[in-house]
């Protein structure tokens, strides 16, 4: 089996360097038969690389010591479904999962795009090809899951227990979906510069993609964060590790790419911006893969650290170089077609959103690798922490927030001031009576009460929208369930983005909340003493102590009450997990979480001692759950945006009328 | 038309200068040197009393859990050792011999009073040296 795998890589390697060949040699001999084998390689590749994976968790799953990617990650208590998720648990597994996500999306846009746009297409798989060809080269020649230990341990050396946990199965695996996914809209933005034709079809194709590559970034990143908060025990959920911010950094360059392609859609306005901008935004997912697995950068995650990081290194100078090399190649046919009317429009509106994305992800670009850059400088390595990131973000996030009020109900072009009174003055309103509310119920913090304010002006705008859009469909004799399903589905990319521009404000709320009014308190008990907390009292009712195959666990009974009233009991662990000798990771502190949509009480045993008595540590962190939920909600605006459209036919045929309007002489079909 | 364009041009430069302070001001004041132990040393007295971070291996049999979850260990270079003192959340995979990384000051009585603790062990990671115990266990 192992043999199997290590044959399909090498394979998948060579016919990878076929797909390259073969593509550009059809697209410039227009030899098609060469496209379409290349195309057939492309699936060839696939194919491969999922008898690879499922070589690998056959062996992970039977347990097969004598590799050692097996030996360093599973061990025999080690539960089947945390065996099959150790694949993405080290280093190589997690390479060879890079490539088989890599081969699905190329699969996915050869199926999707035979025979049309044969200019463009032979070239947007020339460069998902020479993407796969390095990541396969890595697992192929140096970091190969399939290398053999000189001789076959009776045991492995096990799971780290924090990532035996449900989050960690998936969180990896739609970050991943969502990392490689951005090397779709980048092939197709080279594949434009490549062949030269930078018509509408690129920027139709790259804006999908990269709506899909983002959406699963930000739903991975938002389940890292739902994973740290339940797991780490520290009672936050962001600390603006290196780590996190590998993920954030694409996240932030894809956010702005997926509005400013709208101006060029629109306006024909920005290509050579939106060319920029895709390239960086795959520079920066590289660049994240690079920090995350090269280890250069130090971070509490204890991820794999080997020597792939100069070879990582030469691969993004040769993608920036290369790039940003045909970008200038083409310059001038990247022309505007249009130019800004005025600085009150649609169009400068998104200028400025791009602008504070890009700021936003400089300064975390900049935070991130702080310490290398000034070791480089001054010689001395110099640390720059969350309250930096904290202080550079938060204004520039609070700005864009007003401006995601401001996008959506501003003219294009330019607006005039009848139109500003008439679209903001009820989320203007709804925005001033959210700060005195609050301030009447005796709220004092300055920026939480600006990120409240606004985001009800977000919501002011948003629902105006809505209310209008379904009102115009009401006065045709549609009921208001009806108008407002038809007013979506009709419409799916405008209405899909409010909601999840809805979903992003009520993580604003979660965030702003939970870390401006955080309560925490640590206290040693004796059994039937008491804490108090804001309203809540806890008694510890003393330790008890079980054991299960896997652990040796200590539990702190404990009893909630709420104004006098016992409303829960709470038991927070600490375990100790058996298997002595070769596991380095042994202990494991189990957080007790009490989660309403108000706040969430968060309870550690961070200690216990011989007399029975313990410390805890208890946190109230208000409307946490505000951000699941606003994740939820961004999810299916999503997922409505990017749903198929069904009047998808009716629009292409009047572009070909269009077309054969101009070009009278065989198109008329 | 050109007064036009000048509005965008001042526009972005106030996005571009404002972003650009918000980096300067927040590397400015919340920059901190991060030192080995050896490097902290060297810089004594001149490092009393100015938060740093360092890292070092935790000397084994030196932790000390005080009831209250206040934490005395120290940490080395392998030549050097230094006192530290911590109270907080102990990360779990604080133990002998893990790297430790402390941030806090350094303060006059030779006690590193730290107040961020991280604990890895990145160097054992890829290693199959624990594999090789337990090859001879077995046998």
């Amino acid at each position: 089996m192992t043999e199997t795998g290590s044959i399909s890589i090498f394979l998948a390697f060579i016919i990878s360097i076929y797909v390259l060949v073969a593509s550009i040699y059809g697209a410039r001999t227009r030899k098609w038969d060469f496209v379409r084998s290349a195309e057939n390689g492309a699936i060839a590749v696939f194919v491969l690389l999922v008898i690879a994976t499922i070589a690998l968790v056959h062996s992970l799953i039977n347990l097969d010591f004598s590799l050692k990617y097996v030996a360093l990650n599973t061990s025999t208590d080690l539960a089947t479904i945390y065996r099959i998720t150790s694949l993405w648990a080290g280093q190589a597994g997690s390479l060879l999962l890079w490539c088989l996500v890599l081969s699905v999306y190329t699969a996915i846009v050869v199926l999707q795009s035979r025979n049309k746009d044969r200019q463009l297409m032979p070239y947007v798989l020339a460069t998902l090809a020479t993407v796969s060809i390095f990541f396969i080269f890595v697992i192929a020649f140096i970091e190969s899951p399939f290398e053999k230990l000189p001789f076959i341990p009776k045991e492995g050396r096990g799971l780290n227990p924090i990532l035996q946990n449900a989050y960690m199965a998936i969180h990896p695996l739609t970050l991943y979906v969502g990392y490689v996914g951005v090397t779709v809209p980048f092939a197709f933005g080279m594949g434009a510069l490549l062949s030269g034709k930078l018509g509408d079809e690129w920027i139709r194709y790259s804006r999908k993609w990269a709506l899909v590559a983002w959406t699963f970034l930000g739903i991975g990143l938002l389940l890292g964060a739902r994973w740290a908060y339940l797991e780490l025990g520290w009672g936050g959920y962001w600390a603006w590790d290196p780590v996190e911010n590998a993920a954030f950094m694409p996240w932030l360059a894809a956010t702005a790419f997926i509005h400013s392609v709208m101006i060029q859609e629109k306006r024909g306005m920005l290509k050579k911006w939106n060319m920029s901008l895709i390239i960086l935004t795959f520079f920066l997912a590289i660049f994240g893969t690079f920090i995350t697995r090269s280890g250069i950068i130090s971070s509490v995650h204890s991820f794999a650290q080997s020597d792939i990081g100069p070879l990582f290194l030469g691969f993004i100078a040769f993608i920036l170089l290369f790039s940003f090399g045909m970008f200038l190649y083409r310059i001038n046919d990247l022309e505007t077609e249009n130019s800004f009317e005025s600085i009150l429009s649609r169009e400068s509106a998104f200028i400025f959103n791009n602008l504070l994305f890009l700021g936003a992800a400089f300064a975390v670009f900049l935070g991130t690798i702080f310490p290398i850059l000034s070791e480089a400088v001054t010689g001395s390595k110099i640390l720059v922490g969350s309250p930096y990131f904290n202080r550079v973000n938060v204004p520039i996030a609070l700005v864009l927030i007003f401006l995601m009020g401001v996008g959506p109900l501003i003219s294009w072009r330019k607006a005039s001031f009848k139109n500003l009174v008439k679209n903001f003055l009820i989320p203007i309103l709804l925005g001033i009576l959210t700060v005195i509310v609050l301030l009447a119920l005796g709220m004092k913090d300055v920026k939480a009460l600006i990120a409240f304010a606004l985001c009800a002006f977000v919501t002011g705008t948003v629902f105006t929208e809505f209310f209008r859009g379904t009102r115009v469909r009401m006065k045709r004799g549609e009921n208001f369930l009806m108008a407002f399903m038809r007013l979506v589905s009709r419409n799916k990319r405008r209405y899909g983005g409010y909601i999840v521009h809805i979903g992003i404000v009520l993580i604003v709320i979660g965030v702003t909340a939970s870390s401006v009014f955080v309560t925490e308190k640590q206290a040693t008990l004796n059994k039937g003493e008491s804490m108090e907390l804001r309203g809540y009292t806890l008694r510890f009712d003393g330790l008890e102590q079980y054991t299960t195959d896997a652990k040796n666990a200590t539990v702190a009974n404990l009893t909630l009450f709420e104004d006098g009233r016992e409303i829960d009991t709470i038991t927070p662990e600490k375990n100790i997990y058996k298997y002595e000798g070769n596991r380095e990771i042994n202990q494991e502190t189990e957080v007790a979480l009490r989660s309403t949509y108000k706040d969430d009480l968060y309870i550690i045993l961070s200690g216990f001692n011989e007399d029975g008595s313990a410390t805890i540590r208890a946190m109230i962190n208000p409307m946490v759950n505000w951000i699941w939920i606003g994740g939820l909600v961004l999810l299916l605006g999503a997922v409505i945006t990017i749903w198929p459209s069904g009047t998808k036919s009716r629009q292409e045929a009047f572009v070909r009328y269009t077309v054969s309007e101009k070009d009278t002489t065989v198109k008329a079909s | 038309m050109l007064k036009g364009k000048l509005k965008f041009i001042v526009a972005i430069a106030v996005i571009a200068l404002t972003v650009s302070y918000l980096v300067y001001g927040g590397v400015r004041d919340t920059m901190v040197y991060y030192l080995t132990v050896e490097e902290l040393m060297a810089q004594v007295p001149a490092v009393y009393d100015t938060k740093v971070r360092v890292s070092g291996t935790v000397v084994p049999g030196t932790i000390i859990k005080d009831t209250n979850s206040a934490l005395k260990f120290q940490i080395t270079d392998g030549t050097q050792n230094i006192d530290v003192t911590y109270e907080g959340i102990i990360p779990d995979i604080f133990a002998d011999d893990v790297e430790a990384v402390v941030e806090g000051v350094y303060a006059k009585n030779d006690v590193f009073e730290a107040d961020i603790l991280l604990a890895k062990c990145p160097t054992k990671y890829e290693s199959t040296d624990s594999l090789y115990e337990n090859k001879e266990a077995s046998n």
